[in-house]
């Protein structure tokens, strides 16, 4: 889907819960592709000029400078802009021309308009489940979009991510892949936020370190999930019930 | 290093212990559902009604998981919804046998995230029996050997199943739960009950058309800020995550006493209309620690519509010159540096300009009337208090999320002398699951005298908001009363502390959710303060930008007025 959108040159955003591979799938789809990759992490303070570009005085003279989006357009490379949605609006609509079929950045401060480079694309992401409470991604800009949905992986592909990923036993995997199951089903429930792939990946490296299971849980499960104690107690009572220990 | 039993048993000093009610998440998490785990009577096999588990507390704990596993399964496969399950009232042997096929399927169902000690229990040869419900009660009706389900599988309670789902459709609390159609035609029963032809009535405070005439000329003289270092005034925008929206039913709530831990004794002055004058230290107010409701998860304030009105509430850009980074030259800043080049001395380094969304500034109080009268029901069946209490929800995550400072008190009264202020959100606390359940914990009771309160609530704001703008916002059914404080009374004194607020630079808005009092004595009771009245909380989102807008004027003249002293 990637690969045609990108031939069509079309803009792609990514949509899925955090820690679930949007950032590794760009970087692989970048790589398979063989075109240089931009990437850009959006914040509020995140300005139009923060992409584009700016002027700045270097030696008594003024000289312009390319931001990260004008580099890609120039350079025909993927621009990938992370959690588009927490960028202000006024910032997002820069990318209006690009993600059309006009391909086109218009550069206000300079007078220009580039026309983007062969092999440029555009790549957006966000987390659809931060989105039900801001609902800014404009429609205007979503509708210039291919939209690819990311999720989770299944489990038995999962288990063979976090081993893969830490080094650990396929056994161990299964055990924390298992417990990260349980929890997303905790997310109707109202629980803020569930175990991600990247965190079961990072409970499992501490595993590999020497860690025993149950402790590399706690910190790497828990701890990141909650504050509260009686959710916290509740969890940890799931660990004690899906990993075990070596010892017993 | 701390291991999983210390923390176990630290964490046993609240109400959960080291009994089965740990357990609580796990289910919760198998059937997909918000589950609480509590122990039965012993030697009783396990049991639900949906809404909790009953296990037996003497039981070992993996017999205890086990069962509590199964319960879950068979919530999460459908095997206890209510047609099947009425066919099984009154009929224990039919009872068992279902249960027998239909536990399997179940548990074979949720394989994949079944911890490894309950998958053993799986019998494949039961499984390939049903595919359903419908088939599992198909074989237990039919005349084939059925074995009794094994001791684990507890047994299927149909009476108290179905006596709870009767409960959850008529609870107010079962929000999610309602068709759409209903609510519907519910909202139109109320619009013609309510004798209010305009729901949104907004009278801006401080003296009407001059009022309203100054506001705007203070506008366009408006003073932009010099250029300081950046981010020196303005404080982090922060965007919390938001939660996935899930709906849960909640349980009723437990018995009405506060755990009255003395914070602070503060005493007001009330104003006297019959005799026009104050009576200095007439009330004696006292914050009072809220209880905790004992339900862990809670469904998340319906904050999103707010998050757009609030959020556009008074941000600006602001051109900031000489910065050491911006979008522009400043060349002004350049011309200089050039000269200073040229003469000899270090240029100065900060010739930009930036462009920055100045933040508002802003601190939000919010206080909750928790008296008797919101106790009421309205037309759909919800009280008023839970309109009140999702609206203050929803109103304090929204300005939380957008990175204002803002705290939430309850207050009711029992007399003059006996004044409660709960803080359920303080301004430097989170906005976390305690808040929510500290929250849920309200329940309506006792009397309102809201002139203390409103006194209270604007002295906390100013003391503790510690910014140049604040708002003060009243959630009430605009019914003031107590003893000695009859309507009239109340009303005035309550108008009168709403303008003293205003006076000292407070913008102050009323706003009534669900409660069906009539616009006359709503204006009787907050005065020219801006308020606004909506049978439900999504509908403030339309109002809310104008409102608070509104009202941060009308606190901006007097705060000019002393600022320019």
């Amino acid at each position: 889907m990637f690969q045609a959108a990108f031939r069509q040159g079309l803009s792609v955003v990514l949509k899925g819960p955090t820690g679930c591979g949007k950032t590794r799938f760009v970087e692989a789809m970048a790589h398979d592709l063989d075109r240089p990759l931009v990437t850009v992490a959006c914040h509020d303070d995140l300005t139009t000029a923060d992409l584009v570009g700016r002027f700045l005085l270097r030696g008594g003279e003024t000289e312009w400078v390319d931001g990260p989006l004008t580099r890609a357009v120039r350079e025909g490379a993927i621009c990938y802009l992370d959690e588009v949605v927490e960028a202000r609006q006024d910032t997002t609509v820069v990318l209006h021309p690009l993600a059309d079929h006009r391909r086109q950045l218009p550069i206000e401060r300079l007078g220009v308009t580039l026309d983007a480079a062969p092999g440029f694309c555009l790549v957006v992401s966000y987390n659809p489940g931060y989105q039900s409470v801001l609902k800014d991604l404009k429609d205007s800009t979503r509708q210039r979009m291919v939209a690819i949905e990311l999720g989770f992986p299944p489990a038995d592909v999962e288990e063979k991510i976090v081993a893969h990923e830490a080094g650990i036993d396929g056994g161990t995997a299964a055990e924390l892949v298992r417990l990260g199951q349980a929890i997303r089903r905790l997310e109707t429930t109202g629980l803020r936020e569930v175990a991600s792939t990247r965190v079961l990946i990072a409970a499992a490296r501490l595993v590999a370190e020497g860690l025993s299971p149950r402790e590399a849980a706690r910190a790497a499960v828990v701890g990141p999930l909650t504050d509260d104690a009686t959710v916290t107690s509740g969890l940890l009572e799931m660990i004690r019930v899906y990993l075990t220990d070596p010892a017993g | 290093m701390i291991d999983l039993e210390t923390l176990r048993s630290a964490g046993s000093g609240q109400a959960h212990g080291d009994g089965p009610e740990r357990l609580g998440l796990l289910a919760s998490a198998l059937a997909g559902r918000p589950l609480e785990v509590a122990a039965g009577s012993p030697g009783e096999r396990a049991w639900t009604d949906g809404r909790t588990v009953f296990v037996d507390a003497d039981s070992g704990a993996p017999d205890r998981l086990r069962a509590v596993a199964v319960q879950a399964s068979l919530l999460a496969a459908g095997s206890l919804e209510r047609d099947v399950v009425r066919k099984l009232t009154r009929r224990p042997t039919l009872a068992r046998r279902y249960l027998a096929v239909e536990g399997h399927r179940a548990l074979a169902a949720i394989e994949d995230v079944l911890p490894p000690v309950v998958r053993s229990l799986i019998d494949a040869e039961a499984v390939a029996r049903a595919d359903s419900p419908g088939a599992s009660l198909d074989a237990a009706l039919s005349r084939a050997a059925i074995a009794d389900p094994p001791e684990s599988f507890g047994t299927i309670r149909a009476r108290d199943l179905l006596a709870s789902v009767a409960n959850a459709e008529v609870s107010p609390t079962a929000r999610g739960q309602a068709p759409r159609e209903r609510r519907r035609e519910v909202l139109a029963e109320i619009a013609d009950d309510l004798t209010i032809a305009d729901p949104f009535s907004i009278s801006v405070g401080g003296g009407g058309a001059l009022g309203r005439l100054l506001a705007r000329a203070l506008q366009l003289v408006r003073q932009l800020r010099g250029g300081g270092p950046p981010g020196a005034d303005a404080p982090t925008h922060r965007t919390r995550t938001g939660a996935g929206g899930g709906v849960l039913a909640t349980g009723i709530a437990g018995a009405l006493e506060d755990t009255s831990v003395e914070r602070r004794d503060a005493r007001y002055p009330e104003w006297d209309a019959h005799r026009r004058r104050y009576r200095p230290d007439w009330c004696t107010v006292r914050e009072v620690e809220p209880r905790l409701t004992d339900h862990v998860l809670l469904p998340a304030p319906p904050a999103h519509g707010l998050r757009r009105p609030l959020g556009r509430l008074g941000t600006g850009l602001d051109r900031c010159n000489r910065q050491i980074q911006g979008a522009d030259i400043d060349v002004d800043a350049v011309v200089e540096a050039r000269v200073a080049a040229m003469a000899g001395s270090t240029p100065d380094e900060a010739v930009y300009l930036d462009v920055r969304r100045r933040r508002r500034d802003l601190s939000v109080l919010l206080l909750l009337d928790v008296s008797g009268s919101a106790a009421e029901r309205s037309a759909a069946g919800e009280t008023v208090h839970a309109h009140q209490r999702a609206a203050a929800a929803a109103l304090t995550t929204a300005l939380h999320d957008l990175g204002d400072r803002v705290a939430l008190y309850a207050y009711r009264s029992h007399g003059r002398s006996d004044v409660q202020l709960m803080p359920v959100k303080l301004f430097d606390d989170g906005m976390d699951v305690v808040v929510l359940r500290r929250l849920d914990g309200l329940a309506p009771a006792a009397y309102s005298r809201l002139g203390a309160a409103i006194r209270h609530g604007a002295a906390v704001l100013e003391r503790r908001g510690r910014t140049s703008r604040r708002l003060l916002v009243v959630l009430s059914d605009g019914l003031a009363y107590d003893h000695g404080y009859e309507l009239a009374y109340g009303a005035a004194d309550a108008r009168r502390a709403l303008a003293e607020a205003r006076r000292r630079g407070t913008g102050c808005v009323c706003l009534t959710v669900g409660a069906g009092t009539d616009p006359e004595t709503l204006r009787r009771v907050f005065g020219s303060a801006a308020h606004a009245t909506a049978p439900r909380t999504e509908q403030l989102a339309q109002v809310i930008g104008p409102l608070f807008r509104a009202a941060l004027r009308s606190a901006e003249v007097p705060r000019r007025r002393i600022a320019r002293r």
